[in-house]
């Protein structure tokens, strides 16, 4: 990707269906000058994979308000390695405890973001592995 | 009705303000639809559902032990959006926010020893199906759908937007909400068919004016549908209810009821013509607000709740369900329920505060700010109905836009603290200290395999030749128009599944039968 502005896609997975964080999370990138992809709700690992490769993501951003992320995210973390595309991968959401965070940095997600979370914080991560990604 | 006194033995009139303009019981009903307090009080229930129906069942009885005096069931993700449990993509969701209800069994498990003719049934599952389930179990315990109580929710202008998509057009949506009612108003007269449910849409942050606007819009748009039918408007305007929202403002969640009441008498009377005077008095349920909870110091939120919970009160809500302390983390636990349940017979028995019909009417304060909400809500109506057919608008994605808006508005607005949130934005404490309650917001609730066992046993071991037939024929009767009630019915006595009934309905419109592309349907239908 030719231009420097970090491309951000943006999920829910599984049923999933409660949005407020990520369309929140969406507009706060797009404010911070990143081009987002929202994919909605209902998504496959599969398809937020195939996705993410087709829109040169930088990062992947997994809304979290349903269990389902503790089985899902990590097989969308492993379809990324067998799809051999390298793209960091962050989850944000209130459900997420510190035992569920060191379980999922464990398995391969790259920073997670409880209700504590702040836009600098949330904006200063994904720049960070924004840059390490370009770098690698 | 013995006349009331306070502590001191103060002697209380049923309702003050006798002399004013508008009385309780009166048209257009601001201050309630009676002049007397209800006897019994208001109906006690809380958000129920998890695992299979047996687990629920349990769940159901321990609740109604504790005194709660109505059933509030809320489905899984896939249930509520019309999916079955051995749904390849969904193992790990299934039962762990809600009660997975796939079949007729299901049912039949969910109500086993509860009285249906003496408890009211509220069901958040989609409308049709909920509906057909609770007539097998009652048709299988032997109690006739006329003596039956509760309701359904109807969202069909807005639920594909907001929260539990089940990837139906939405003339078909709106047909299935108008079947329900339809099929009420002959067979079940003690049940509300149509609770417009504005309380799911609004947690995407809307606030009174646009949550109250947008209930009315779809009112007025299934009302206009269903006397098109030929159906008179007192037929069933008597069994509408509004489920509402409840969030933190409180003397705007009081005018709001308020208002709500005054708006829906207007419309009944003077727009569709309706003479019996219970079609102008609608009856208001709530919940309180889930979006309003916090992951962080959880012990508050049984603040939050207590203080919702009192404005509807105030307000006049004919039932309520406080969203528990620990709904920021999942669906509540054995003592979220507990304080949830204790948190209302605390108000009514202990707080005196229902004594009174409309403590607050005649308080200037209260009076002004119902008729600005009423003003509001109608000027916000005439906007959006200007833009068009509301069938048409949801087409182009118009309550979709508001829904996100709104997401987005109020995510930021907590982000920079225009919005105070203790534990959040104001009075924030380490993560190392924040532990009350915690322990019980953190558990969480396992998927059930045996569910998805069952479901996938069920399909393998029935008439198979039966349950292709039912499918054919709902897929000719969502052509030909024939009410689907009663052919959702015969389906799940041929043990036909929920998510196989969805997707021939998908099929049958010319949708894909399973959104997520994985399974194959069981019968071949043109569109």
């Amino acid at each position: 990707m030719a231009s420097n502005v970090p491309r951000v896609v943006i999920a829910t997975l599984g049923m999933d269906q409660h949005e407020n964080g990520a369309i929140a999370v969406q507009r706060m990138l797009m404010e911070s000058q990143m081009v987002t992809s929202y994919l909605g709700v209902l998504n496959t690992p599969g398809v937020v994979a195939a996705h993410a490769e087709e829109f040169e993501a930088d990062v992947i951003g997994i809304s979290c308000h349903s269990w389902e992320y503790l089985t899902l995210v990590p097989e969308l973390i492993g379809l990324l390695q067998t799809r051999n595309f390298d793209c960091p991968v962050v989850i944000g959401g209130s459900i997420i405890t510190p035992a569920d965070a060191e379980s999922m940095l464990a398995k391969g997600v790259d920073d997670v973001f409880d209700a504590t979370a702040s836009q600098d914080q949330i904006v200063n991560s994904i720049r960070d592995l924004v840059i390490r990604k370009r770098n690698a | 009705m013995s006349k009331q006194s306070t502590r001191a033995g103060i002697e209380l009139e049923s309702f003050y303000g006798s002399g004013s303009a508008e009385q309780p019981g009166e048209f257009p009903f601001t201050r309630g639809r009676f002049a007397q307090t209800k006897a019994g009080g208001w109906q006690q229930r809380e958000l129920s559902g998890e695992g299979d129906g047996r687990r629920s069942n349990e769940q159901i009885k321990y609740l109604l032990a504790l005194g709660q005096n109505g059933i509030d069931i809320i489905g899984d993700g896939p249930t509520m959006s019309m999916f079955d449990a051995d749904h390849p993509l969904l193992a790990s969701s299934i039962g762990t926010q809600g009660v997975s209800l796939c079949c007729r069994q299901d049912y039949i498990d969910l109500f086993k020893d509860i009285p249906l003719d003496q408890v009211a049934v509220s069901s958040s599952v989609p409308s049709l199906v909920s509906l057909a389930g609770l007539l097998c179990a009652a048709k299988h315990y032997g109690f006739d759908p006329s003596t039956l109580r509760g309701s359904v929710l109807q969202m069909p202008l807005y639920g594909e937007d907001c929260t539990y998509a089940n990837h139906l057009p939405v003339d078909l949506r709106v047909r299935l909400s108008l079947d329900c009612m339809e099929y009420c108003a002959v067979h079940m007269p003690k049940f509300h068919a149509y609770v417009e449910d504005t309380y799911f849409f609004s947690e995407s942050g809307l606030d009174a004016v646009e949550e109250t606007a947008l209930g009315i819009i779809e009112i007025r748009h299934l009302t206009r549908k269903l006397i098109e039918r030929g159906i008179n408007v007192d037929a069933f305007a008597p069994r509408i209810a509004i489920l509402v929202d409840c969030g933190m403002d409180f003397f705007e969640e009081v005018a709001k009821i308020r208002a709500i009441r005054r708006l829906f008498a207007k419309i009944m009377r003077d727009e569709f013509g309706a003479q019996d005077p219970r079609s102008q008095t609608v009856v208001v349920t709530s919940h309180t607000s889930g979006l309003s909870l916090t992951a962080q110091q959880p012990v508050n939120n049984i603040v939050r709740g207590t203080l919702q919970a009192l404005s509807l009160v105030f307000g006049g809500a004919h039932a309520i369900e406080i969203s528990t302390f620990d709904e920021a983390y999942r669906t509540p636990s054995k003592e979220g329920h507990l304080i949830g349940l204790r948190t209302q017979q605390i108000i009514e028995a202990e707080s005196g505060v229902t004594r009174v019909v409309d403590p607050l009417g005649g308080s200037y304060f209260v009076e002004e700010l119902t008729d600005a909400v009423e003003a509001r809500v109608l000027a916000r109506i005439e906007e959006i109905e200007k833009a068009g057919d509301p069938e048409t608008l949801q087409q182009q994605g118009y309550f979709k836009k508001i829904f996100h808006t709104a997401m987005e508005d109020n995510q930021l607005a907590v982000q920079k603290g225009d919005l105070s949130i203790i534990g959040v934005n104001a009075h924030v404490v380490d993560a190392e200290e924040d532990t009350m309650l915690k322990n019980i917001a953190e558990t969480k609730i396992e998927p059930c395999k045996r569910q998805i066992n069952r479901v996938a046993d069920l399909k393998q071991t029935r008439d198979q030749t039966l349950a292709n037939q039912s499918l054919t024929e709902l897929a000719r009767a969502v052509k030909d128009g024939k009410n689907l009630v009663p052919v959702v019915m015969a389906c799940f006595e041929a043990n036909v599944t929920v998510g196989e009934m969805s997707g021939t309905m998908r099929q049958a419109t010319a949708q894909p039968y399973d959104p997520f592309g994985m399974i194959e349907p069981l019968i071949e239908v043109s569109a």
